[in-house]
């Protein structure tokens, strides 16, 4: 018998209606069949929605199966007595590093799990050196967990799991909430335990990450859609596009047939733009410093000397490590931070002297938060939007018809969403109405901090076209944090790279990205194609490497009649 | 930044006042805070003062670590003063319209300030040489014979250690929330007692859905780590009384001796 093995699992979530009475809300997992073998490694991939966080927490009991069973190493998780051993063989990472932290010490909190299983001290000790060790965080082991960034956040949740010593790790989107440089190394760690034959699971929106997995089973509302071997599943293009995911860029331009279009990248198979737009309304940003705790024995400086411009009209993506500074100076471009010194101009106006007041510098800059979802806080859809425009003073008909037109700008059904509550909307819906909530004020320049963030494929999609039709509709300028690099390539006309607090890089996506390099050799990344490119190039000499999107990629290999 | 104060942190370090049981240094603080309430004249203060400071430098955490915790408290110590100068009856020093200053006010005020800053700089020394968890550990042994009775000491230490870790967690939120609203428009400072009460439901209601949000998430990697209640609990570190512990008693009994014959000065 398999390590894990799941028959006909169904589960059920039930809410109480208005009679008191248990009605079912959704099915979540519809009738899934399934085994695990010791020490493989598999990648679950699906929609948001489509069960797999569900599946995943009936692995270890977690969430109690409606009908069906799940068996781990011959113990049924509906066995109450079995259910502390279920979980010893099966531990599970989550997807925020943040709220899977119980202790405040490092060390301490990858103790827990031991601790709870009642093992004895100094086997305690020596679990918790060794699993601190195998994350590569042993050095900060007597440091404060809110000290941590993401990433060495969620390597402490790994060490916390390793420490139990279990047979099989279950990772639920582990690397949803990092930057490239901490995913990186939360998937390398995942790499090195299965090599040391741990089971591991892996929930994923990241199709690069499922390659590595040696099976990909992929879910669409509640049921197995496909289990097969990575390319069996990134050779099948319609299989792919119908389960809403997207093909790794390495095998879109290996099956790229010559004379045909790529059909798998549905929001602009784009031509770089290369214009430059003459700066009059946009922004200017001069000399900015910025300096936490001025004067204090904590004094750091977060920016230091930033001087940039971006064009009216235009887009311009940031990209740069979580704590490089982009979100301190983003807060800069709407007043909610004065710099110590430098100064922001938008337009003729400079927001930096004290003498414009911060009304009129939010009627003209917009900030969209990271996660704007969780700012929503009205009983309405209608209501919340109009939060925004009323601080600004707008009333009465042309209040209504701004909520309107915001509402179907970000591409929702006006009529049908207005009075919804926005906590009963889906996860994407809601960052579009949080989103609408500030394009509602109008601005001039709008600027977004990694509006795609821990979306699935289909709707990071949908997002960018929303962008998109922001811009074109309304024809302001937008400014974008991501950690995407495909997205900064194909959405930019100008692209500002920060580093340590300092912009170290700006130009077109096309003068940045030409500098790969450089940009590594601080941590960060350059568009997967790019990087194909890159190592084409040291088998074929002649061709041109900085290129950043697929279309021109396949041309270019037809150019010099290269096939993969 | 708000991730910067310091009250309630832990500064690691080895020094014999890190390892004492936190049983022992709970205990004095607790005494060292009582004491405080019994001292009243300056000579009191002066031992109860030149005590802490002994105790910080034993502790080798910075003086200027500690004094950053006291700025996120400045504004109460100064208003405490304030009202103490102001509302006492006696001799009268200074007198100007309704504001007068009394010798006695004067006293009780820079008493009152006094004892504030030993307070909290005392109850910080506490924090900043205990591991949270040990802290926490210690708590739950000292309420254990109180568990016959139907404390429930376990339960109570864990959400120590859970309100110890996740207060800069909700503070960071709480931040960005405001900082979101504000982007929105939303005005905290202007208007009267009850516009500005209203003006905190955009935050409010943000700000529980996001607990109820780490609640749900930790409850459930609390399971997914084999949490189930404190039977069967082991600990990496026990903690022990050592030798330490009887040399940091002796000193209490004799620090306590001081400040009650300081009395009578």
């Amino acid at each position: 018998m398999s390590f894990i093995s799941v028959r006909n699992l169904i589960v059920d979530f039930k809410r109480v209606d208005e009679d008191g009475k248990e009605v079912l809300a959704t099915r979540a997992i519809d009738g899934v069949s399934l085994d695990i073998e010791k020490g493989s490694f598999v990648a679950v991939v699906g929609m948001n929605g489509s069960g797999k966080s569900t599946l995943a927490k009936c692995l270890n009991g977690l969430i109690v199966p409606t009908s069906g069973e799940v068996v781990v190493d011959g113990m049924n998780t509906t066995d109450e007595s079995k259910i502390w051993d279920v979980r010893k063989r099966i531990a599970m990472v989550f997807q925020n590093p943040d709220n899977q932290i119980v202790s405040s010490i490092v060390e301490d909190d990858v103790a827990f799990g031991p601790e709870n299983l009642g093992v004895d001290p100094d086997e305690i000790r020596k679990r918790v050196d060794e699993a601190l060790q195998r994350v590569d965080m042993y050095d900060c082991k007597d440091k404060g967990a809110h000290m941590l960034s993401g990433g060495q956040k969620q390597r402490i949740a790994i060490a916390g799991a390793v420490a139990m010593r279990p047979e099989c790790i279950v990772f639920d989107e582990p690397t949803a909430m990092l930057d490239p440089r901490g995913r990186q190394q939360v998937l390398e760690i995942i790499r090195d335990l299965n090599a040391n034959g741990i089971t591991a699971v892996l929930i994923t929106h990241y199709m690069e990450e499922a390659m590595q997995a040696d099976r990909i089973i992929v879910m669409k509302d509640g049921k197995i859609f496909s289990d097969s071997t990575p390319n069996e599943l990134f050779s099948n293009v319609e299989l792919i596009e119908s389960a809403g995911l997207e093909m790794p860029t390495r095998l879109a331009l290996k099956n790229a047939k010559p004379g045909r279009s790529i059909s798998v990248e549905n929001v602009k198979t784009g031509t770089v733009l290369e214009k430059n737009v003459p700066v009059r309304n946009g922004l200017k940003v001069q000399n900015l410093r910025y300096v936490y705790n001025s004067g204090m024995p904590g004094e750091t400086v977060a920016i230091d000397d930033m001087s940039f411009d971006i064009a009216e009209g235009s887009i311009c993506g940031v990209i740069g490590h979580t704590g490089s500074g982009k979100s301190t100076m983003l807060q800069h471009l709407n007043g909610l931070l004065k710099p110590n010194e430098g100064e922001v101009y938008v337009g003729e106006t400079c927001i930096t002297d004290g003498k414009t007041k911060l009304v009129d510098i939010r009627r003209k800059v917009g900030l969209v938060f990271q996660y704007p979802e969780y700012q929503l806080f009205e009983e309405t859809v209608a209501k919340d939007v109009a939060f925004g425009p009323k601080n600004l003073g707008i009333t009465g008909d042309e209040l209504d018809e701004t909520v309107k037109k915001s509402i179907e700008i970000v591409g929702l059904n006006y009529d049908k969403i207005k009075d919804a509550s926005p906590f009963e909307l889906s996860g994407g819906m809601k960052r579009r109405v949080a989103i609408a909530g500030v394009i509602a004020m109008k601005p001039k320049i709008l600027i977004l901090d990694e509006p795609t963030a821990g979306l699935d494929p289909r709707a990071h999609r949908e997002v960018l076209k929303m962008v998109r039709n922001i811009h074109e509709e309304m024809g302001i300028t937008i400014i974008f944090v991501s950690h995407n690099m495909r997205d900064i390539a194909e959405m930019s006309d100008k692209v500002l790279v920060i580093n340590k607090g300092k912009l170290m890089m700006e130009g077109t996506p096309r003068e940045v990205f030409a500098r790969k390099d450089e940009l590594e050799s601080v941590g960060l990344t350059v568009p997967e194609v790019r990087t194909i490119m890159a190592e084409l190039k040291d088998k074929y000499p002649q061709i041109n490497e900085n290129i950043l999107t697929l279309d021109e990629a396949v041309k270019e290999l037809e150019k010099h009649n290269i096939k993969l | 930044m708000i991730r910067d104060i310091t009250l309630g942190q832990y500064y690691p370090g080895k020094s014999p006042i890190h390892r004492l049981d936190a049983r022992t240094k709970i205990i004095a603080t607790l005494l060292f805070i009582v004491e405080l309430f019994v001292v009243n004249n300056f000579w009191g203060f002066v031992i109860a003062a030149a005590a802490m400071f002994a105790v910080i430098g034993v502790s080798r955490v910075p003086l200027s670590f500690i004094f950053r915790g006291l700025t996120a408290v400045f504004l109460i110590i100064i208003f405490t003063f304030l009202i103490n100068l102001f509302m006492v009856d006696g001799r009268v020093l200074w007198h100007w319209g309704i504001l007068t200053i009394t010798y006695e006010g004067l006293r009780r005020a820079f008493f009152m300030a006094v004892r504030l800053v030993l307070l909290i700089i005392g109850s910080s020394i506490l924090t900043l040489c205990t591991k949270p968890i040990e802290l926490t550990d210690g708590l739950e042994k000292l309420l254990k014979p109180l568990s016959k009775i139907g404390v429930p000491s376990h339960e109570i230490a864990l959400m120590m250690t859970i309100a110890l870790r996740f207060i800069p967690t909700l503070m960071e939120e709480t931040d960005k929330i405001i900082k979101a609203q504000q982007a929105r428009g939303a005005d905290f400072e202007s208007g009267n007692i009850v516009q500005r009460a209203k003006s905190l439901i955009p935050i409010l209601i943000p700000l529980f859905i996001s607990s109820f949000r780490i609640a749900q998430d930790l409850a459930l990697a609390m399971e997914a780590r084999c949490y189930h209640g404190g039977d069967g609990r082991t600990r990496m570190n026990e903690i022990h009384f050592k030798k330490g512990d009887v040399v940091a008693g002796i000193i209490l009994v004799l620090f306590l001796a001081a400040i009650i014959a300081s009395r009578y000065i």
